[in-house]
């Protein structure tokens, strides 16, 4: 990697999968803060996906893209129909046509066949042992990001602090980013011709006031901060405890969005009684999606919650738990009502 | 290559169908596809080593100018009508026209630091035309320039553009066109079809010298 493409430090989020309640206020206060303008619409910066699923776009594990051994993937591009969203609806007639009681709101124009949460809560298996959970998905702003190192038009650099930004004004929409983007969380803007991702909050973080996914978490289940500061929990979970995981490790990108894998309650067996030798789960699974130490992070979960179920202390449970919300994000733990955006 | 002086109106020559052009002789000028090597970064030299660059094969060229312009009436074989990004997976069709703005500008790399490239981009999707100017790979910009003015349409299978821009004295952006002189010239197509965009393209491999005659009457 080339010294320019490294930040001097990595901001990054950490998320637990076993608090993610999948409500989306994250996504919606990315999409009112972010993506209101024209040829925004379908873009979701910021999404709460059910898995296993298909997720956003439609069987983006399949599209390619990222290295291997450090040779670039070559990615496809998603049909805009495999990413779904951006629907008009018929609120003229629901709300003004004087139908109210026939009427119902639905989407105008051709049928939808995906959409940014398409396959909420489906997950798999049968009952009473069906599982699933929820799986935020965002920009990862890679310390080797692909989508940069796709672009022949320098269009995207890595800031000092780690977020990937994109000169809007020179990208010339040519989608190199986006095929090379393994999580495909790239956006064409078809009506002005421009890709466009998240970009971390840059304002409101040189603020010091936390990404809005992060400070509008009802559940307290997202932390922030620099990977490399020994006394935040984003150090202490991904580093020292290495209970947070990258999405797909083997895409090679080096992600910064880390996830605490879900313990999930215990099976049943066919009579009823709780199978407590073997996960709900499928271990294989997490291990396709957050690499081989999934099995480490999970024990070490079950280790620390034992812990205190046998009324001893940890500083790891302490952690997730979350007392002081404040915490979480600090030093980005402005209140952005105290600051003023010019 | 020759430019035909026909005195005629601006919006009448602008058509491409128009049937003044028809006087006009045309050259087929062959095109290739850009080399992979020279492609900007790895991730298009290795995505793309196994595909074809270059899907238009050749564009037939006329060149005419009156009193205050001068037009460049291109035409090419595509099948593929792509006026936008389709479903997400195309590009819309493209054409340019390059020049030096001073004489010695390497096509190969789209010119140099020291040695820029004026560029006119015509793409389907465009309201405009866009003045461009680069100085290496990678390096394009839009520049102000005189207005360029295109006029396009797609039928049996062709494309049929005319890009014209007024006569003039050159700047930092702008290549010179003057009657009376020779200007170095090569051309572009990108099919969107294809996923052709940015240097993913066909073009002409070498300059070639226009004149741009004096006379005045020649039809």
């Amino acid at each position: 990697m080339s010294e320019a493409a490294k930040g001097a430090r990595q901001l990054a989020l950490v998320f637990d999968l076993n608090k993610c309640i999948g409500c989306q206020t994250c996504s919606v206060a990315c999409k009112v803060l972010w993506t209101r303008g024209e040829g925004e619409d379908y873009q979701w910066w910021m999404i709460v996906n059910t898995v296993p699923g298909r997720g956003h776009p439609k069987d983006w594990e399949q599209m390619g893209g990222g290295y291997r051994e450090g040779v670039p993937q070559p990615g496809r591009l998603p049909k805009r129909e495999e990413w779904g969203g951006g629907w008009d609806f018929n609120y003229e007639e629901v709300f003004f046509g004087g139908k109210g009681q026939e009427a119902y709101l639905r989407p105008v124009g051709p049928e939808p066949t995906w959409g940014p949460n398409w396959d909420e809560d489906q997950g798999a298996g049968d009952y009473p042992n069906a599982y699933f959970f929820y799986l935020p998905r965002m920009c990862n702003h890679c310390s080797r990001p692909a989508c940069l190192e796709a672009c022949p038009r320098g269009a995207l650099y890595k800031r000092d602090d780690g977020i990937v930004l994109r000169d809007e004004e020179r990208c010339r929409g040519y989608q190199f980013c986006l095929e090379a983007c393994p999580y495909k969380r790239v956006f064409f803007n078809f009506a002005r011709g421009i890709s466009q991702q998240c970009i971390l909050c840059f304002p409101r973080v040189e603020q010091g006031v936390a990404p809005a996914c992060v400070r509008q978490c009802p559940g307290r289940a997202v932390w922030f901060g620099y990977l490399d500061d020994e006394e935040g929990p984003v150090y202490k979970l991904v580093r020292l405890w290495q209970v947070a995981l990258p999405l797909h490790p083997e895409y090679g990108t080096q992600p910064n969005v880390f996830y605490i894998p879900p313990l999930a309650p215990y099976p049943y067996n066919p009579d009823g009684t709780l199978d407590k030798e073997n996960p709900r789960i499928p271990i294989e699974y997490l291990e396709r999606l957050f690499g081989p130490k999934v099995r480490e992070a999970l024990s070490t979960l079950r280790q620390e919650l034992e812990k205190v179920r046998s009324g001893g202390t940890s500083e790891l449970m302490d952690t997730l738990i979350a007392y002081r919300w404040h915490d979480m994000f600090k030093p980005f733990d402005r209140d952005p009502v105290e600051t003023s955006w010019s | 290559m020759k430019a035909v002086r026909l005195q005629l109106a601006l919006r009448t020559l602008l058509n491409p169908a128009a049937p003044q052009w028809q006087k006009v002789p045309e050259e087929v000028i062959p095109l290739v596809g850009t080399p992979l090597h020279l492609q900007p970064t790895r991730y298009i030299r290795t995505a793309w080593a196994d595909r074809l660059i270059g899907a238009v094969r050749a564009v037939r060229v006329k060149v005419a100018f009156s009193s205050t312009h001068i037009f460049f009436r291109l035409q090419w074989q595509d099948p593929n009508h792509n006026v936008d990004y389709g479903d997400g997976t195309t590009f819309p069709d493209a054409a340019a026209i390059l020049f030096p703005i001073n004489g010695d500008a390497p096509l190969l790399t789209m010119g140099s630091p020291d040695s820029p490239v004026n560029a006119w981009f015509w793409r389907a999707n465009l309201r405009a035309p866009q003045n461009l100017v680069a100085h290496g790979l990678g390096s394009v910009e839009k520049a102000e320039g005189p207005p360029l003015w295109a006029q396009a349409t797609w039928t049996d299978n062709e494309w049929h553009l005319v890009l014209a821009r007024a006569l003039g004295e050159g700047n930092f952006s702008a290549v010179a066109l003057m009657p009376g002189r020779e200007v170095k010239v090569a051309f572009a197509i990108w099919e969107g079809g294809n996923q052709e965009r940015g240097g993913l393209k066909a073009f002409s491999q070498q300059w070639r010298i226009l004149q741009v005659g004096q006379g005045r009457g020649q039809l």
